[in-house]
């Protein structure tokens, strides 16, 4: 494989995909999260904090202004991985149309580390979580990130190794990753933070989050699938029969 | 009278680069702890421990780091 090409599809396809997110997020999440913060503020002012709404503002508009770089950094760190799981695993997913090969791993990879992990601990929006627990949030969230991610990498070199049928061998491997990951959801402890404000915005937030989520992978694999295509990383060598 | 042809065919070779796997590793490290994780600790190590209050990075990215799902503070 050309290192230099498959650096481009991979950096180029994350920062499409990023740019993508953080233009839709402007539309679909910011209301919600700007929404969050009038609650939050108001409720720091009913408890008699001395809040300064000139500061505030000027949080908001640094905040907003990196959504869409946020979206781009994050979109390559993501796409990273994306081209190195591809690299190693193209040859084993089905098909021969490339394109559809990365739009099936990034949907896969969108389920095991985007919305499995957020049925354990979704998405919420400011005005909920206490700064005081953050590292142990953290802590938690990389858990059964790590949980999820290892089990369906282990899982994949499992089932590579056992002699069965396609349709058997995607069976046993969601058999065991789904036993793996209601064990992992049962057995780790929950978001320790309560909620207190309404749960009407806190679901439709965490709708329009993962709504996003879901397109960036989606647009991700279908963006790597096309400049694959087009620029070819793999090593092709020329040689003559006789 | 003797016949003889010749195909060309089209190869790959299997090999994948080290260094770009290892060039996309850290990138997929540092992008992910720079949106999802920072609490000051980047920025830290140039500005001090002043950091960790102006939180800067943290709040740029706070927007995208609610939206992507990761815990924010």
């Amino acid at each position: 494989m050309r290192s230099l090409p498959f650096l481009l599809v991979t950096l180029v396809s994350g920062g499409v995909a990023g740019t993508i997110l953080g233009i839709v997020n402007l539309g679909v999440v910011e209301p919600y999260i700007d929404k969050a913060i009038q609650l939050e503020t108001q409720n720091e002012i009913r408890a008699g904090e001395n809040v300064n709404t000139d500061e505030m503002a000027g949080y908001r508009i640094w905040q907003k202004s990196g959504e869409i770089v946020g979206g781009i950094v994050y979109g390559i760190s993501l796409s990273s991985l994306f081209g190195i799981v591809f690299a190693y695993s193209r040859n084993s997913l089905p098909g021969n149309n490339v394109k559809v090969k990365a739009i099936l791993l990034a949907s896969i990879m969108c389920f095991v580390l985007f919305i499995v992990p957020s049925l354990k601990y979704p998405s919420n929006p400011p005005a909920v979580g206490d700064p005081d627990t953050i590292y142990y949030r953290q802590g938690l969230f990389v858990a059964f990130l790590v949980i999820s991610g290892a089990s369906a990498l282990g899982v994949t070199a499992f089932i590579k190794k056992i002699n069965q049928t396609v349709s058997k061998k995607v069976a046993i491997a969601c058999t065991i990753y789904g036993a793996i990951m209601i064990v992992s959801y049962l057995a780790m402890p929950p978001n320790p933070d309560k909620i207190s404000i309404s749960m009407n915005l806190v679901e439709a937030f965490r709708l329009g989050s993962a709504t996003t989520i879901v397109m960036f992978w989606e647009s991700l694999g279908a963006t790597y699938g096309t400049l694959w295509n087009r620029f070819n990383p793999q090593n092709l060598k020329k040689v003559t029969a006789f | 009278m003797r016949m003889s042809y010749t195909r060309q065919l089209l190869i790959e070779r299997p090999d994948i680069p080290k260094v770009a796997i290892g060039i996309l590793a850290a990138m997929m490290l540092f992008g992910l702890f720079s949106v999802g994780f920072d609490q000051g600790q980047l920025f830290s190590l140039v500005e001090g421990k002043e950091a960790f209050d102006s939180n800067w990075l943290h709040e740029f990215v706070h927007d995208m780091r609610h939206a992507a799902g990761f815990p924010c503070h």
